[in-house]
């Protein structure tokens, strides 16, 4: 025992000198770190703008980017032969010409479009820009391929189809003069919102020596494009400059950039809202959730507002395809039993109610009273419950499909014990990985699910983005379905085909059309929209926004820093 | 000596086989929602689109001959993403700054801390400050990475101003590097701090009762001596053995909670974001990487034990 208390004395001595060094250590760096933190807070007094975003673009490459984070940025690096007006609210859904002279001009049939490139234009490399470029540009997006191809390209353009399946060694649909700049696209059937489809910066041209075949993405070093801005410094997955365009001069409507941006991504979403609350990093990414925690204190800065685009929905969809959603009281009572303001308080209060299936953005979009339950906001749940009994389908089992992430889970909880509180007796949850929810319930023969949650962000302000693809019985695969209820009536089908065709700058002629079609879905029920979302548009003290785009959120030659 | 490479070269290639066998078939085989070539091609695709993915990468062949090649790629440095279509090995190569940053500089910081908190605890056997240091460490081994991480932000980065909210900062700005990994080394070191120490203190408390100390201290050799020279000589060896596994581990990027809260954008924060993205590959090749760290390092750490302890011989 004496012994051991000797080795002890003598253990306790070195081993608080051990403590000692690395306390000493940690003071050291402490000091290191407090100077640097001095100098940090110097340097950045610099003019660039920051934005933070949480998850990043799939790619920088246009020829591969369907994301909202790749359009914010690509819509302004690569400029389409049309492109949308700098400008606030509504007025920023508007076509306008880009490349081209003018807007297409459209044959009598709808089938053949007409522009021509403004001439001296140059890619941000200094390149010429050449008319043969698009027919380069629609190929290697095509080839890669860009994720909105099969449905807004393929299906359209003369010889498309055959040459995204390597059936031919071009697209027989598009011819372009060089020498007088004039581009002709034949398509297969009128389209009416093709117009928008090429402002996609998917077709936003691309120099072809910067992007040679075979094609291939080309992520850390994407082609030269024509627009007031470029990207340089690609780290993949971290962060990018956008520079403006030392060979844009501007446009009529689209003026040369100024003001240069870093963007950083940031999975941290909680770390990048009080980055910008401590000035630190200038701008948070519209697609972000501010977390609760931090909502408070981002709307007392003044820098924060609540921003409907107006085009979006999200709703449940109901397979009418079997019971018990091929019953149409079935259908009536989830409608109707939908407590609206519930669900936006699950989503932070960013969802407004409403109950017709085009967002409150999109021309068209339904007027008047809900057909079904009067007040969306609270639902009716007795008359819900009046209708379930009436379909004699309360003993069905249901699986409601839904994703991982939040809110959307809770959304889906909600959405569950909704369907048993009207009267459901057998309901389950089925939860899917975000990344391959979508193509989960896409299956239409293997999985073909009764219900589940489902939204939709508009590509173009056209009702015929949404119904064209989500209601529209001829758009229904075996595979990669998004008519997910299994739509398919006949009066809704003609009139999608009918109005379907109309051109977007026209859509006034045909609105009224659009808002009875919004009454007669919303009638039948064929999806339980709970709500049109609202995105945070938040920026630090020391920038202003001036003006952000309804369809790619934030348009940076409408930011500026003082 | 040559013998013992030679069986642990062999052991080490079998290992990674069938740790490649199993991490394929779990990601690629069994991929939850079946078809990788619908997913790639995205929620709009056509039938027709996604057949020519099927066959462009190569999923329309035997599962055989896509493992081998997949791995052929993973190995030879060509693997790519299907998602976003950046070569995996130079991607994986950009973030290994900032994971070794961590590795390292926590790696030290919890080896050391350890050291003297276990063997502290080890000399007040049974006294306050043991107790102390018994419940601190359980409170380390219990608190996870993403909160004491979001804590630190939220509390000492943003309120008082005294740490960045996140981020890596290359070591070429040594100041600004240093800054930036304070926070992340502090919270992912707790974690194995609790751990290690408890482990050293049992360890030592063994040590002590040995025989070959008693015969130290009958050669007169001081306290310093005996404690140095043979009881945390012997009582090391487990924490050795940990710690190379463990620094494995996270330059493997296990550290997916600390890179992830700080935005250390490193092979833990990759990996963090392919298994969000079904970045199958990426993840396929990070899960390599993890596995060979681990297995390279422990065939390391068997040579140290033969140099640390007499009585092992590598035959």
């Amino acid at each position: 025992m004496e012994e051991d208390a000797t080795v002890r004395n003598h253990l306790k001595r070195s081993t608080w000198s051990v403590l000692l060094a690395v306390v000493g250590v940690a003071a050291i760096a402490a000091a290191i770190a407090a100077n640097a933190a001095a100098k940090a807070k110097a340097r950045a007094a610099a003019s660039t703008i920051t934005l933070l975003s949480g998850p990043g673009p799939q790619s920088l490459d246009p020829g591969l980017d369907y994301t909202t984070q790749g359009s914010e940025i690509n819509w302004e690096v690569y400029t389409g032969l049309t492109t949308y007006k700098h400008a606030n609210g509504m007025a920023s859904t508007e076509l306008q010409p880009g490349l081209a002279t003018a807007l297409p001009k459209i044959s009598a049939n709808g089938k053949t479009y007409t522009v021509t490139l403004r001439k001296g234009l140059k890619y941000s490399n200094g390149a010429p820009v050449k008319a043969s470029d698009f027919l380069y540009t629609v190929e290697r997006s095509l080839s890669i391929p860009w994720g909105g191809s099969a449905t807004f390209m393929t299906p359209y353009v003369v010889g498309a189809q055959a040459y995204a399946t390597h059936k031919a060694k071009t697209i027989s649909g598009i011819q372009a003069n060089n020498r007088t700049g004039k581009i002709v696209i034949h398509l297969t059937q009128a389209y009416g919102p093709f117009a928008n489809v090429l402002a996609f910066p998917a077709f936003g041209l691309v120099d072809p020596k910067t992007a040679p075949k075979p094609f291939k993405v080309q992520a850390s070093n994407p082609p030269a494009g024509a627009g007031p801005y470029m990207v340089t410094n690609i780290s993949i997955g971290k962060s990018f400059n956008i520079v403006p365009n030392p060979n844009w001069h501007g446009l009529p409507g689209i003026p040369k950039a100024t003001v240069p941006f870093t963007e950083q991504i940031n999975a941290n979403v909680n770390a990048n809202a009080l980055s910008v609350l401590k000035n630190s990093n200038q701008v948070f990414d519209w697609a972000d959730t501010i977390p609760p925690a931090d909502l408070a204190a981002a709307k007392a800065t003044g820098h924060y507002k609540l921003v409907n685009l107006g085009g979006s929905v999200y709703y449940f969809f109901l397979n009418a395809s079997r019971p018990p959603f091929n019953n149409e009281l079935a259908r009536q009572a989830v409608v109707a039993g939908l407590n609206q303001s519930g669900f936006s308080r699950l989503g932070s209060g960013t969802l407004a109610p409403g109950c017709f299936f085009l967002p409150p953005g999109i021309p068209g979009h339904g007027t008047g009273p809900c057909p079904i339950a009067k007040n969306p906001a609270t639902g009716d749940l007795a008359l819900a419950k009046k209708l379930l009994k009436q379909s004699g389908q309360a003993n069905t089992p249901i699986t409601v499909y839904g994703e991982e992430r939040s809110p959307r889970l809770q959304w889906e909880q909600a959405y569950v014990q909704e369907l048993q509180q009207i009267g459901f007796k057998h309901v389950q949850l089925k939860e899917v990985a975000d990344a391959n929810y979508f193509t989960t319930i896409g299956e239409s023969k293997k999985v073909n699910p009764q219900t589940g949650f489902a939204d939709w962000n508009e590509d173009f302000p056209n009702p015929i983005d949404f119904y064209g693809v989500l209601l529209n019985g001829k758009a229904i695969q075996a595979t990669n379905n998004e008519n997910f209820g299994q739509t398919n009536d006949p009066y809704l089908n003609k009139q999608i085909a009918k109005l379907g065709v109309v051109p977007t700058t026209k859509l006034n002629t045909v609105a009224g059309q659009w808002r009875a079609l919004e009454r007669y879905v919303a009638k039948h029920a064929y999806a339980a929209v709970f709500g049109y979302q609202s995105f945070p548009f938040f920026t630090s003290k020391n920038v202003t926004v001036k003006f952000t785009n309804d369809i790619y959120g934030w348009d940076l030659l409408g930011i500026q820093a003082h | 000596m040559a013998r013992f490479v030679t069986r642990r070269l062999l052991t080490m290639l079998l290992m990674l086989f069938a740790i490649s066998v199993v991490t394929f078939v779990l990601f690629i085989v069994a991929l939850p929602g079946g078809n990788p070539a619908a997913m790639i091609a995205g929620r709009l695709a056509n039938q027709a689109e996604i057949h020519l993915i099927s066959v462009r990468y190569g999923f329309d062949k035997p599962i055989y001959i896509q493992y081998v090649n997949t791995m052929a790629n993973i190995f030879d440095g060509s693997a790519f993403s299907y998602q976003q279509g950046f070569n995996v090995l130079s991607q994986l190569g950009g973030d290994a700054p900032a994971t070794l940053s961590l590795a390292i500089g926590a790696g030290i910081l919890w080896l050391l801390s350890s050291i003297a908190l276990g063997t502290l605890a080890a000399i007040r056997s049974g006294k306050y400050t043991d107790r102390v240091l018994t419940v601190l460490s359980m409170v380390g081994v219990s608190l996870p990475p993403f909160l004491l991480g979001s804590v630190l932000i939220q509390y000492v980065g943003y309120k008082a101003s005294l740490i960045p909210l996140g981020g890596y900062v290359s070591i070429t700005h040594p100041l600004q590097w240093l800054w930036h990994m304070l926070a992340p080394w502090f919270t992912l070191s707790v974690l194995f701090i609790g751990f290690y120490s408890r482990v050293l203190r049992g360890s030592i408390l063994d040590a002590m009762g040995e025989d070959y100390v008693r015969t130290a201290r009958a050669k007169g050799l001081s306290e310093r001596k005996v404690l140095v020279k043979h009881v945390l000589r012997m009582s090391l060896l487990p924490i050795i053995s940990l710690w190379g596994l463990d620094i494995a581990q996270v330059i493997g990027g296990g550290a997916i909670l600390t890179e992830t809260v700080f935005d250390l954008h490193g092979i833990g924060w990759q990996a963090a974001q392919s298994i969000g993205n079904f970045d199958t590959v990426t993840l396929l090749t990070i899960v390599m990487i993890t596995a060979l760290s681990v297995v390279v390092i422990g065939a390391l750490i068997d040579i140290l034990y033969a140099v640390l302890d007499p009585r092992i011989r590598l035959t």
